[in-house]
């Protein structure tokens, strides 16, 4: 719960007031993300927005593409819109949501501010499944393979997750650190193996970095409607878990003796966050730093209550990463940049501002 | 909310940490318990919260087993109240609070409502916690949370209290104001108490009854007279204690020694003329340096005479606020005539106890080694005209050893055994 702290000592809580700094966090933050999506369509070689080379339209003309099919301007116009640039900025939306939600999770459970959506081994899972799919040619059979890359990344990630959980288990609990150094010796031995591949691969490696780095260039509207399903069964998984969360957060015996069921609560968290987690990176490689830095930067800014926090970080890191991700095309345009590259770029720095911020206040936001 | 525990036996992998436990516990009652490190405390408390799931039958909540009681029900029975609580996240003091209402929620997806936020508000104020409603948690002092903790667990609106050592990283006064608070809410509104005390004397002062662990065994459970006493703590924790009344409430009052009785290491003895208390530490010093002692006369009552009892020297007792009888003297030389020392203590002589003094001279013309112990001429401990002062000056010029404490009396009987 935010609070503002009393200008008197007795003040004490103003519930209403609360509630009502709660809603107009996510309105403002469901009109930007309107809003940024919006403007990220607008934005591209051919857009009002941007570069403008090789080719310049006004508002008017991308209005006219976007919502009247063709009018008077050439077919691939409209198709650059509904079948590239739009999916395009939904996906980004979807996946970084579903980090953000996903690492909001994750840090409740492991109880530490390290832990992100990837700590249990999903990107080097499906690191493994997508090095795989193109080094093997699946990637490249006709028809199919444009699906390939993503269902052996998002076959490979569950199965890790799967290995790892295995390990993080005894008896019916779910040891948490236990759970993270499994996690962390299960990535480490994967990512040699991708390392191995990569070494092997000869010309195809400089595709499979820009994989690894992140991506959402293979965004198409299956893509969308995957990532979009997963992370709203999610998000709302997530959501409902809130208040059981925040207890989580004072520890597992804590949590039982409020009443909560912590062992089937970190199972499911760990679930939903694995095929949020996998579904994105399925389309889009491993983007860095969303799941991470998304669910910290909000904790400081509205606080830890999980009934604010998981909205809110879902609704910013969706924000995000449009915005990554328009940067991401627009910096070097004709070309591109990997997303999670520019994701660490912007996303570091204003994090340390924050965080530097918030021990000088040090008092609760 | 009548809690049975049954023959609770509970371990970890081979170790057993719980042995055939069985005690009941009475609405509205206060049970500490007790027992040394590793004697099954906390684990008791987890298995009364299922934390640990304790074999079925063996935990009983007015008859039903706990472990067919979800988390959620028992919740609303018991609040916990840890050691410490500590969190990285940046909850404030109310919202650590309002999770005391989890349990209260209508369905899993419910948020807080007005009720729930009044529930809050007035475990806050009870606890005088209202003030810090909107602190940081992690930045309010020990004293601070653990009030906030226990605001928690009144908003939570159990029938049971199950407290850790509440108290465990706090100061004296944060100790008392939480222990008291805790008495508060079981003698107003009638909870139960079970908690986890290392303090005797905290205990002793607060505790309807104590049970006692050792070793995963139920050793003693009742009154903490009845626990508390000198032959059982002695057989838990190891260790001597002397057991006396705190004189203002009248509560068992426990002091610890190391060792008490070391017994007589070498067969020398020592006889010591005391009285009025001043002879406490000089029993306690000689039976350290490992000889035996004797003391005598000393009226009953007399806090010498309670040191003598506690420490378990012969002793030649008077009746009550009497002076010296004849017979009583008599003892008192034949104490003397078995001892190779005699000390002299400091201690106020009135005409019922000039006989001790009168004892020393006779010590001395028995050939026994006498020493005196005078901090200085004339402190005002002669309330018998000087006859005390002029007895003393007597025996100090026929041979009589004079010291000025009680290190210097340990030196020369030392030097007198070597």
């Amino acid at each position: 719960m935010s609070l503002s702290r009393p200008d008197t000592e007795d003040e004490g809580v103003d519930f209403a007031k609360v509630m009502r700094r709660r809603l107009v966090w996510l309105v403002l933050l469901v009109v930007g993300l309107v809003a940024s999506a919006f403007v990220a369509v607008l934005v591209g070689t051919l857009g009002p927005i941007g570069p403008g080379d090789p080719e310049y339209i006004s508002f008017e003309e991308a209005f006219g593409a976007i919502f009247h099919g063709q009018g008077d301007l050439p077919d691939y116009y409209a198709n650059v819109f509904w079948e590239v640039r739009i999916p395009r900025v939904l996906l980004a939306a979807a996946v970084g949501a579903a980090l953000a939600c996903a690492g909001t999770a994750m840090q409740a459970v492991f109880r530490n501010p390290m832990a992100d959506p990837f700590i249990v081994g999903v990107s080097s899972g499906a690191s493994l499944g997508a090095v795989v799919a193109s080094l093997t040619g699946l990637a490249s059979i006709a028809v199919l393979g444009a699906l390939m890359t993503p269902t052996l990344a998002f076959a490979s990630a569950l199965l890790t997750v799967f290995v790892v959980y295995y390990l993080g288990v005894v008896g019916g609990k779910v040891y948490v650190n236990t759970l993270l150094l499994s996690g962390v010796a299960v990535a480490a031995f994967l990512g040699a193996m991708v390392s191995l591949l990569i070494y092997f691969a000869g010309q195809q490696y400089h595709r499979i970095i820009f994989w690894m780095l992140g991506s959402l260039s293979m965004a198409s509207w299956t893509a969308v409607i995957v990532v979009v399903l997963a992370a709203v069964l999610g998000i709302v998984l997530v959501y409902i878990s809130s208040r059981d969360l925040n207890a989580l957060l004072l520890g597992e015996e804590t949590a039982h003796n409020l009443g909560v069921d912590a062992e089937g609560l970190k199972t499911l968290m760990l679930v939903v966050a694995a095929v949020m987690t996998a579904a994105a990176v399925a389309f889009t490689g491993v983007i860095g730093f969303v799941g991470l830095i998304i669910p910290h930067m909000l904790r400081l800014v509205v606080g830890a209550d999980h009934r604010i926090l998981v909205p809110a970080a879902t609704l910013s890191g969706a924000i995000f990463l449009i915005w990554a991700d328009t940067v991401a095309r627009a910096v070097i345009a004709p070309t591109e940049l990997p997303v999670g590259i520019i994701t660490a770029l912007c996303g570091g720095p204003f994090f340390l501002y924050l965080l530097r911020r918030n021990r000088i206040l040090g008092d609760a936001l | 909310m009548k809690l049975e525990i049954k023959g609770l036996s509970f371990s970890f992998g081979d170790k057993k940490v719980l042995k055939d436990v069985t005690f009941d516990v009475e609405p509205g009652e206060f049970i500490g318990l007790m027992g040394p490190n590793g004697s099954g405390k906390t684990t008791l408390l987890r298995c009364i919260m299922n934390y640990l799931n304790p074999p079925a039958d063996s935990v009983l909540l007015d008859g039903v087993s706990t472990n067919t009681q979800s988390s959620e029900d028992l919740a609303r029975t018991f609040a916990v109240v840890p050691q410490s609580s500590s969190t990285d996240f940046t909850f404030s003091a109310y919202d650590i609070v309002m999770m005391g209402r989890l349990p209260h929620r209508s369905s899993r997806f419910a948020g807080p409502t007005m009720e729930d936020a009044a529930a809050v508000q007035e475990a806050m104020e009870r606890t005088d916690t209202w003030k810090y409603a909107t602190r940081r948690f992690f930045a309010l002092s020990g004293g601070e949370r653990q009030r906030v903790i226990i605001a928690r667990a009144v908003a939570q609106r159990p029938k049971a209290l199950l407290l850790d050592e509440p108290t465990v990283y706090l100061d004296i006064n944060g100790q008392l104001e939480v222990m008291d608070l805790i008495k508060t809410l079981n003698k107003e509104q009638g909870i139960t108490v079970i908690s986890v005390l290392h303090d005797v004397n905290l205990a002793a002062r607060y505790c309807d009854k104590i049970a006692l662990l050792s070793n995963g065994w139920l050793e003693a459970y009742g009154s903490p007279v009845a626990v508390l006493n000198p032959d059982t703590i002695q057989s838990v924790y190891g260790v001597d204690v002397v057991v006396r009344k705190d004189p203002f409430t009248n509560a068992v009052y426990v002091m610890p020694h190391s060792s008490l009785a070391a017994g007589p290491r070498h067969g020398r003895r020592v006889h010591l003329l005391c009285g009025g208390g001043v002879g406490g530490p000089f029993m306690k010093s000689l039976l350290d340096a490992g000889f035996g002692v004797s003391t005598g006369v000393l009226n009953v009552l007399d806090s010498d005479f309670e040191n003598a009892r506690d420490l378990r020297i012969p002793t030649v007792a008077e009746l009550p606020f009497s002076a010296i009888s004849e017979s009583a003297f008599r003892d008192n030389i034949a104490l003397v005539r078995d001892s190779e020392f005699v000390v002299l203590s400091p201690f106020p002589v009135g005409p019922g106890n000039l006989k001790n003094v009168e004892a020393a001279k006779q010590a001395a013309a028995m050939g026994k080694r006498v020493i005196v112990v005078r901090p200085e001429e004339g402190r005002g401990i002669d309330f018998v005209g000087g006859r005390a002062d002029e007895i003393v000056k007597e025996l100090i010029s026929s041979g009589a050893i004079p010291v000025k404490d009680m290190a210097d009396m340990l030196r020369e009987i030392s030097r007198g055994v070597a």
